[in-house]
C-alpha cells in the first residue's frame, strides 16, 4: 500500500516514514505543502496523511483542490491544532481522519490500516482467498493453517493482490500502490517479485493462487466466472 | 429642607401668636380704658361697681373677664363680685404702664392681665362743679380668661407639627421614590455585572432605557469588558499557540522514539535517534526559556544591570556557535565593528538578544549567502544592524516579525525546529533594556533588525 506523508517538522516526518516502510507500506514523503500537492496528483495514493500548517501551501487547501479535482485518496489530517473546530473543518473539507499529535505510532498505524480497508471496501481484516489467509492487522500469512514467511515487500505485493482478489490488477495498478516513488526498482520489478511470491505461496498439488491474466496483469484467487 | 420647615413652622407659629395675643391684649386694654375712663368721671365705689359689671365684656359668660381696682395706700376700691374673695394681680408702683401678664387662678385657669396706672380726677356731675378732692393715683386690672387663647395656640401647635410631620414623610416618601427609580438604572447595570462570569467575557451591559447621565458609565464598563476580553483572548490564543509549539517536537520525540522501538536496530542508528531526540530536546528547552523569558519581562521581574560591554566582542561571542553550521552552507559572516565602540547595557541581557538574531540570520540566510552586522554611535546612543540575505519576506510579513509564533512560513528552513518566538523576545528585551528592535526589508531581498541601544551611554575608550 503506498502513502504520501506531507508534514513539515524534520524529525517527525523522517521517523514517521522510517517507521511506515519498516511496516511494509511504500512511502513518499515532504515537508512542503505544494510539493505534496505535486505527489498527491502524480499518484494515486491509498492513504494521504497531511499536515495542516505547512510552508508553501496548508493542508486544507490541498484537501479542497485534491477534493475538487475528484481524487478518492483517503486523507488522515495529523495537526497539533486539536479544537473541535479545526476537526469539524477538516473533516467537512474532505478529510476521513484526524489525528492530534503527539500520537501513537501505534494508533496512527492501526488509523492506517482502518482506511485502507475502507479503500478497498473490507471491515473484515483477515482476508481469505481459497485456502489463503492473510491478517492484515498483523502482517502474516498462513496457507492450510501453516504460516508463510515473507519480507515486507512480498507482504505488501500479496496484500494488494489480496484486497483486490478477483479482481485484474495491472502491473501499473501494482506499481502505483505498492512502490515509492523514488525507489530504485525498474519496470520488471513486479514480475521478479511475483516470482518469488509463487514460490513461497503456490503449491505444486494445488491449482496456482497467483494467475496471470496475459496483457492485463495479475489476479489472486479464481478468474471470475 | 427639615430645618427649613421648622423655622417656617416657628415663624408662622410666632407671627399668629403674636396677633392673637394682640387682638386679646386689645380687648383687654379697651376694657381697662373704659373702666378708667368711667372711673375718670366718677369715683363712687357701688355706682362704679354696678356700672362695670352692665358693661358687656363682664356679662359674657364664655370670656369671664374679671376687674379689681385698686385705690391709694392699696386699697381695694372695687372688684369683680365673681372674684369673691380671690384677689387679681397688681400693677407695681414702678412698672411701665399700661403691663400685661399671665398667670392661673386657684382653679388652675390661665388668666390673662392687664395692669394700668391711671389719675382719677372728679368729673363735673350733672352739670355740678365737681368737689374739691385732689386727683388719685388709682390701680386697675382686668383680667380674663385665657383658656380659649391658650387652646387655640395648641391646636395651632399640635396642627403645625402634624403639617410639618406630614410634610416630612411625604418628603421622604417622594424622596425613595426618586431615588428608587433614579437608581433603577444602575441597579440594573450592577444586576447584569454580576452575571458576568469570568470565563465568559463576551457579555456586553445592555440598557435599553438609560437615561443620558448614565450611558458613559454604561459606554466605559463596556469598553472596559471589550478591553478585558480582547485581553483574555489573546491570551488564550497564546496559550493555544505554545500547547501547539510544544506539541509538535512531542510528537517528533515521541514517534522517532516509538519508531526505534519497533525493532531491535544497530548501536549506530540508536546513537543517530538519541542524537535526534536531543536536538529536539535541547529546541524545546529554548522555546521554554524563552517563554519564561517573556512571562517575566511581561511581569517586570527581571533585574538589570549595566555593564561596560564592548560591541565588537559581545558580537564575536555570540557568533561563535554559529559559525560552523555557517561555514558549511557557505554563509559569509562580516562584522564592521570598531574595536572601540562600547555601551552601558545589561550583558546577559544584550547577548541574548544578539544570540537570537544571530541565530534567525543563520537560520534564514540563503546558501552562500551573507550575514552583516554594523554598528554607529551617534549623539550618545548606539545602534547595531544585523543583516542577512536571503530574505522572501513582503514588506507586510515584516511588520508581523515581532509577533509572538509568527513565523515566515516560505521562508521556513530546517523543518521548523525554531518555533517564532525568538524576535518576539528580541523585541520585548530591547524595550525592557530602554532601548528598541526594528525589522526592515532592504533591497535584494535583505532582511535587517536594527538595535537602537537607546539611552545607552555610548563612548569611544
Amino acid at each position: 500500500m503506498r502513502l504520501l506523508l506531507v508534514e513539515d517538522y524534520r524529525p517527525l516526518r523522517e521517523s514517521l516514514t522510517k517507521g511506515l516502510r519498516e511496516t511494509g507500506f511504500a512511502v513518499d514523503s515532504t515537508g512542503d505543502g505544494a510539493e505534496g500537492l505535486w505527489y498527491a496528483r502524480s499518484n494515486d495514493y491509498d492513504v494521504i496523511i497531511l499536515d495542516l500548517m505547512l510552508p508553501g501551501l496548508d493542508g486544507l487547501s490541498i484537501i479542497k483542490k485534491l477534493r475538487a479535482e475528484g481524487r478518492q485518496s483517503h486523507v488522515l489530517i495529523l495537526t497539533a491544532k486539536d479544537t473541535v473546530d479545526d476537526r469539524i473543518t477538516g473533516l467537512d473539507l474532505g478529510a476521513d481522519d484526524y489525528m492530534v499529535k503527539p500520537f501513537a505510532f501505534q494508533e496512527l498505524l492501526a488509523r492506517v490500516r482502518a482506511l485502507l480497508r475502507r479503500s478497498y471496501r473490507t471491515k473484515n481484516p483477515l482476508l481469505e482467498v481459497g485456502d489463503l489467509r492473510i491478517d492484515l492487522a498483523v502482517q502474516r500469512v498462513w496457507r492450510d493453517g501453516a504460516e508463510i514467511g515473507l519480507t515486507p515487500r512480498e507482504y505488501a505485493l500479496l496484500e494488494y493482490l489480496a484486497v483486490r482478489a478477483g479482481q485484474v490488477v495491472s502491473r501499473t495498478d501494482i506499481w502505483e500502490h505498492v512502490y515509492e516513488f523514488n525507489s530504485s526498482a525498474s519496470s520488471n520489478v513486479v514480475d521478479v517479485y511475483i516470482g518469488y511470491l509463487r514460490k513461497k505461496i503456490d503449491r505444486p498439488d494445488r491449482s496456482p493462487l497467483i494467475n496471470t491474466i496475459r496483457g492485463r496483469g495479475y489476479m489472486l484467487g479464481a478468474e471470475p466466472c | 429642607m427639615l430645618l427649613l420647615l421648622a423655622a417656617l413652622s416657628l415663624i408662622v407659629y410666632g407671627t399668629i401668636r403674636r396677633a392673637l395675643f394682640a387682638q386679646f391684649d386689645a380687648g383687654l386694654e379697651s376694657t381697662a380704658q373704659l373702666i378708667a375712663a368711667v372711673i375718670g368721671q366718677d369715683v363712687d365705689e357701688v355706682e362704679l361697681g354696678l356700672e362695670v359689671q352692665q358693661m358687656p365684656e363682664f356679662r359674657d359668660i364664655t370670656h369671664e373677664a374679671y376687674f379689681q381696682l385698686w385705690g391709694p395706700d392699696e386699697v381695694v376700691w372695687a372688684k369683680s363680685p365673681t372674684l369673691r374673695t380671690e384677689d387679681l394681680w397688681r400693677i407695681g408702683d414702678n412698672a411701665a404702664s399700661p403691663v400685661f401678664t399671665d398667670w392661673h387662678d386657684r382653679g388652675g385657669r390661665p388668666l390673662r392681665a392687664i395692669g394700668l396706672r391711671f389719675v382719677a380726677r372728679p368729673a363735673d356731675k350733672d352739670g355740678k362743679p365737681p368737689p374739691k378732692m385732689s386727683p388719685t393715683t388709682m390701680r386697675l386690672t382686668v383680667a380674663r380668661d385665657a383658656t380659649e387663647l391658650h387652646s387655640q395656640l395648641r391646636f395651632l401647635q399640635w396642627l403645625l407639627l402634624m403639617a410639618s410631620a406630614g410634610v416630612t414623610a411625604l418628603s421622604l416618601f417622594i424622596a425613595a421614590v426618586v431615588v428608587r427609580h433614579g437608581l433603577a438604572p444602575l441597579t440594573a447595570i450592577a444586576a447584569q455585572i454580576e452575571a458576568i462570569r469570568a470565563d465568559d467575557l463576551t457579555a456586553r451591559i445592555e440598557a435599553r432605557h438609560t437615561p443620558s447621565e448614565i450611558a458613559p458609565i454604561k459606554d466605559r464598563l463596556n469598553d472596559l469588558l471589550q478591553r478585558l476580553q480582547a485581553s483574555f483572548q489573546r491570551e488564550q490564543r497564546f496559550t493555544a499557540d505554545v500547547a501547539h509549539e510544544l506539541r509538535t517536537p512531542l510528537a517528533g520525540l515521541r514517534s522517532t522514539m516509538e519508531v526505534t522501538l519497533l525493532r531491535s536496530r544497530e548501536s549506530r542508528e540508536y546513537q543517530t535517534v538519541l542524537s535526534d531526540c536531543l536536538g529536539i530536546v535541547q529546541n524545546m528547552q529554548t522555546m521554554v526559556n524563552n517563554l519564561l523569558m517573556l512571562a517575566r519581562l511581561e511581569a517586570h521581574q527581571i533585574t538589570l544591570r549595566r555593564d561596560r560591554i564592548l560591541l565588537a566582542d559581545l558580537v564575536d561571542t555570540c557568533w561563535r556557535p554559529f559559525a560552523e553550521p555557517a561555514r558549511q552552507r557557505q554563509i559569509t559572516f562580516e562584522s564592521t565593528l570598531s574595536d572601540d565602540l562600547t555601551c552601558l547595557c545589561d550583558l546577559d541581557n544584550l547577548s541574548m538578544v544578539v544570540s537570537n538574531l544571530l541565530a534567525n540570520a543563520s537560520e534564514y540566510t540563503d546558501n552562500g549567502g551573507r550575514i552583516r552586522v554594523v554598528a554607529q554611535a551617534t549623539a550618545g546612543h548606539a545602534e547595531l544592524t544585523i543583516a542577512n540575505t536571503g530574505c522572501s519576506l513582503t514588506q507586510e510579513q515584516i511588520a508581523q516579525v515581532f509577533d509572538c509564533f509568527w513565523r515566515g512560513d516560505s521562508s521556513r528552513r530546517d523543518g521548523g525546529l525554531h518555533c517564532g518566538l525568538g524576535l518576539a523576545l528580541v523585541q520585548r528585551l530591547m524595550t525592557a533594556l530602554g532601548g528598541s528592535a526594528t525589522a526592515e526589508l532592504q533591497a535584494g531581498g535583505i532582511f535587517a533588525v536594527r538595535l537602537d541601544l537607546g539611552p545607552c551611554a555610548t563612548e569611544r575608550r
